[in-house]
């Protein structure tokens, strides 16, 4: 798990790894982060996940050592 | 795989960028204009004094995200070479942020690449910008890139 801008200053964290049942969705992680910081729940809307370094969609099934994102809006430039 | 001109360049630097430089890399004999964009810090946003910005990144996403961009101005438009690169960390009012530098053998193809590169830069690559005021900071509104709907059955 890798968190930046917003989600980086929520949680506290730049990086972490997780241990997921078989079958989890981006969904499903993105429920236990809600767990452990509740102020997430909030931007859900607002955040894209990616899953080893694209887009993903949220009922996206997790593997073994993806490289997970929740990313808030982009504002490069 | 899309093909790269290997002349193209993409990176996310620290250091101020270059710009006469990036300028030159891009320019080729068979080229008639070069056309560049120059983002740069402004000293004000939404009518609040900007003091500095600070950029962060998920750095390998978005060198691929900006490389994807390259091979996209490569099969839309007839240019020939394109060098994309964003600053990180803390830049001051004035400094470039993000320069994008496009070579092509005429001009309308120049400027309808470089038009598609920092739009689609500013809506698909990872990079976030916090905006430091007088009384406070925060993090720029920005766009949600898009994502698949739902996951391919089976992958």
């Amino acid at each position: 798990m890798l968190f930046f801008g917003r989600v980086h200053e929520l949680t506290g964290f730049r990086e972490e790894t997780e241990e997921l049942h078989e079958g989890t969705t981006l969904d499903d992680l993105f429920e236990r982060y809600t767990k452990r910081f509740p102020s997430l729940a909030g931007f859900r809307s607002s955040l894209v996940a990616s899953r080893n370094q694209e887009f993903a969609a949220w009922d996206t099934k997790l593997a073994d050592g993806d490289e997970i994102a929740f990313l808030p809006p982009v504002s490069g430039g | 795989m899309p093909t790269i001109s290997h002349e193209d360049l993409f990176e996310l630097v620290q250091a101020p960028i270059d710009v006469p430089a990036l300028r030159q890399l891009v320019r080729g004999a068979g080229d008639g204009a070069i056309v560049i964009f120059d983002g740069f810090v402004r000293n004000e946003s939404h009518g609040r004094a900007t003091k500095y910005l600070e950029y962060e990144a998920y750095e390998p996403m978005a060198l691929s995200k900006m490389r994807e961009i390259g091979s996209q101005l490569h099969q839309k438009f007839a240019i020939h070479r394109v060098a994309i690169v964003h600053r990180l960390g803390r830049l001051e009012i004035g400094e470039t942020s993000v320069l994008i530098s496009v070579s092509a053998p005429h001009r309308a193809a120049g400027f309808d690449a470089c038009r598609f590169a920092i739009d689609t830069l500013k809506k698909t690559v990872p990079i976030w910008k916090k905006e430091y005021f007088e009384d406070g900071a925060i993090w720029a509104d920005g766009e949600l890139p898009p994502a698949p709907p739902t996951a391919k059955p089976a992958s």
